[in-house]
């Protein structure tokens, strides 16, 4: 069922990405060859090398062909050279690439899960102070800056319990294999997921709960708790089942969010994935790598958007009011 | 029926907690010259010292009185979050109301725009152009206005399409009115709310997106920022400053962000008759 009208709006924002990435540079006063690799990189280049460079750009075309030429190397999967990294930009960002998709998947499956059992549970007690106690509390998580959290986690279960390690994805040098890989990885990945799934945790309770709360009303459940069903069943089994629905589907909306985030608790714990080399990038003003990255994680966000609006539409015709790409969250019900 | 509004975030507990949040930051970022001990900048020898009599919290690296950056940080927050508040919700105001009047093509073309912008997260746009434009005060409120309209534009329009259907409006339409007469005379003073409603959110966004940038290194290094004292202290994060380089400044981060949340949150019960609780019945 797919429609060529629903993939309009991404296809007009990538091409605004696109035009982001091509102008900037080009836009800017002075040598083109400085704004495309930064200032640093250019006083190593030789004669040839610049030459070489501009040919490649086709920087001495007019804009029509410099374009035509800019696309052509992104077809081919050519992002430009990194001087601060000493190597293709496209193999910088694979080798970060997987850090942060596990780090993003992490997260999202934390929040997923445990923003909905306790929306679940919120929702089954409504208005009981179990939940007046969670809503306040999961709104009040939601105004902290990921990055803030992200510190105090760092700080709380690093730097003073000393539980989990501060920086990085896995032990340098520890030539760990197998299993003792594994556990390395994932204690090193337990902070971060978690800090950016606790600011991200919003979403997926309210729609739990708000979808509990209607649910609750329905016949379906009065038959079951009149077939004298335990509360437990008809909690997860009946009504929780249904409110699950939602939450999956909103994975689609948070994926965006998420990668932002993710940049941020990165760079706060060092993570090497694609925030720290923007953080990197930034400071040591790489360009390419920056453009790189941005181009990546965008088409990836987008990818990601048109995808789950695709499949919303197909296993759920109602939800189509509630998958708006706004990302506008579904009303409370209080 | 007549909602008061003012009236409704006052009486809403929600609504005065968020009001009396702001009236502190507003408060803090007003005073900020009034109430800090020290120049923020002023560099003294006194480094890395705990809270004292003298310095309520502490000194950083290069003995610059935290309390008084804090306080000053509090005035970046604050001129970002209403200017880009203000910028963003004119451009809302602008696209959406044009495109609902004039419709057309102009309304299709105006809409995908701000649909296409909408899926393209704005921080990362954000930080792209910041990483060549270097901005200063001007540059970032320009950059994250203009990518913090369309979300605004697609509400703003979707009221004025159900506004200008109205009877007053027909009628004053029927009078020879023109649209730029009915957007002034009767589209903008029923979208108050609305637009107030646009507004907070968009302010609330921009501290957001501010203490962001900041926080990479992104915005003018010459400004005191809470952002950037956020950054500044996960540097030290091995020393035992953390407890007031870190805490204060991110308490004050989030509670600014808390109190536009929290006032939006009480205005949005205020305009939506299903959040509307039943006062008077």
């Amino acid at each position: 069922m797919f429609r060529l009208k629903d993939s309009i709006n991404y296809l007009v924002a990538f091409l605004i990405i696109l035009a982001v990435n091509f102008f900037l540079p080009r836009l800017m006063p002075g040598d083109p060859l400085a704004a495309i690799y930064g200032e640093e990189a250019l006083i190593h280049l030789t004669p040839e090398t610049r030459s070489e460079l501009i040919n490649r750009f086709a920087l001495d075309q007019p804009l029509g062909e410099q374009f035509w030429g800019y696309l052509s190397a992104l077809v081919k999967g050519d992002l430009g050279y990194s001087y601060y990294y000493n190597d293709a930009v496209s193999a910088v960002i694979s080798r970060a690439f997987p850090w942060t998709m596990l780090l993003v998947g992490t997260a999202i499956t934390i929040s997923a899960l445990a923003g909905s059992i306790a929306g679940m549970e919120s929702g089954w007690r409504r208005g009981k102070w179990t939940d007046r106690f969670l809503l306040t509390g999961i709104m009040f998580l939601e105004g902290f800056p990921d990055f803030f959290i992200g510190m105090v986690m760092l700080i709380v279960f690093g730097v003073v319990l000393n539980i989990f390690p501060l920086a990085g994805a896995m032990t340098p040098y520890a030539g760990y294999t197998g299993l003792a890989m594994a556990l390395d990885i994932v204690k090193h990945l337990i902070l971060p997921a978690f800090s950016l799934a606790l600011v991200n945790l919003g979403g997926s309770f309210l729609l739990a709960r708000n979808t509990m709360v209607t649910t609750l009303g329905e016949a379906y459940i009065f038959t079951a708790r009149a077939k004298g069903l335990r509360d437990r069943v008809v909690r997860y089994r009946h009504a929780g089942r249904n409110s699950l629905f939602p939450v999956i589907t909103h994975i689609g909306i948070q994926f965006g969010r998420m990668v932002t985030g993710a940049l941020f608790i990165e760079t706060v714990f060092s993570y090497p994935g694609l925030g720290l080399l923007i953080q990197r990038g930034l400071q040591a003003r790489d360009y390419p790598v920056l453009q790189g990255v941005f181009l990546v994680v965008t088409i990836m966000v987008l990818v990601t958007n048109l995808f789950m609006e695709v499949l919303y539409k197909k296993i759920d015709p109602r939800l189509k009011p509630c998958i708006s790409t706004t990302g506008k969250k579904l009303r409370q019900t209080v | 029926m007549h909602i008061n509004y003012w009236q409704e975030i006052k009486t809403n507990s929600l609504g005065r907690i968020g009001m009396a949040l702001l009236v502190l930051v507003v408060g803090a970022a007003l005073l900020a010259p009034v109430l800090a001990p020290f120049d923020p900048f002023a560099q003294t020898p006194d480094s890395l010292e705990p809270p004292s009599g003298l310095h309520l919290l502490g000194t950083n690296d290069v003995g610059q009185d935290i309390l008084s950056r804090l306080l000053y940080g509090a005035r970046i927050s604050f001129v970002t979050a209403v200017a880009v508040a203000f910028a963003a919700t004119a451009l809302s105001l602008a696209a959406g109301a044009a495109a609902g009047l004039i419709g057309g093509h102009f309304e299709k073309l105006v809409m995908r725009l701000a649909d296409a912008l909408l899926v393209i997260p704005p921080m990362l746009v954000v930080i792209i152009a910041a990483a060549y434009i270097q901005p200063g005060m001007v540059h970032l409120v320009l950059l994250l206005s203009l990518l913090g309209w369309p979300a605004g534009a697609r509400i703003i329009r979707a009221q004025t399409l159900v506004l200008k259907e109205k009877i007053h409006v027909r009628a004053s339409r029927t009078f020879g009115a023109g649209p730029l007469f009915i957007l002034k005379r009767h589209i903008i003073p029923d979208l108050g709310p609305v637009l107030t409603a646009i507004f907070i959110r968009g302010a609330r966004r921009a501290v957001f997106m501010e203490a962001g940038l900041s926080f990479l290194g992104v915005t003018d290094p010459m400004t005191v920022s809470w952002g950037k004292m956020l950054y500044h202290s996960l540097k030290y994060v091995y020393l035992d400053v953390w407890q007031w380089w870190l805490l204060p400044v991110g308490m004050a981060l989030s509670l600014t962000v808390m109190s536009f949340t929290l006032i939006g949150y009480s205005l949005e019960e205020a305009m939506d008759p299903r959040l509307r609780r039943e006062k008077h019945a």
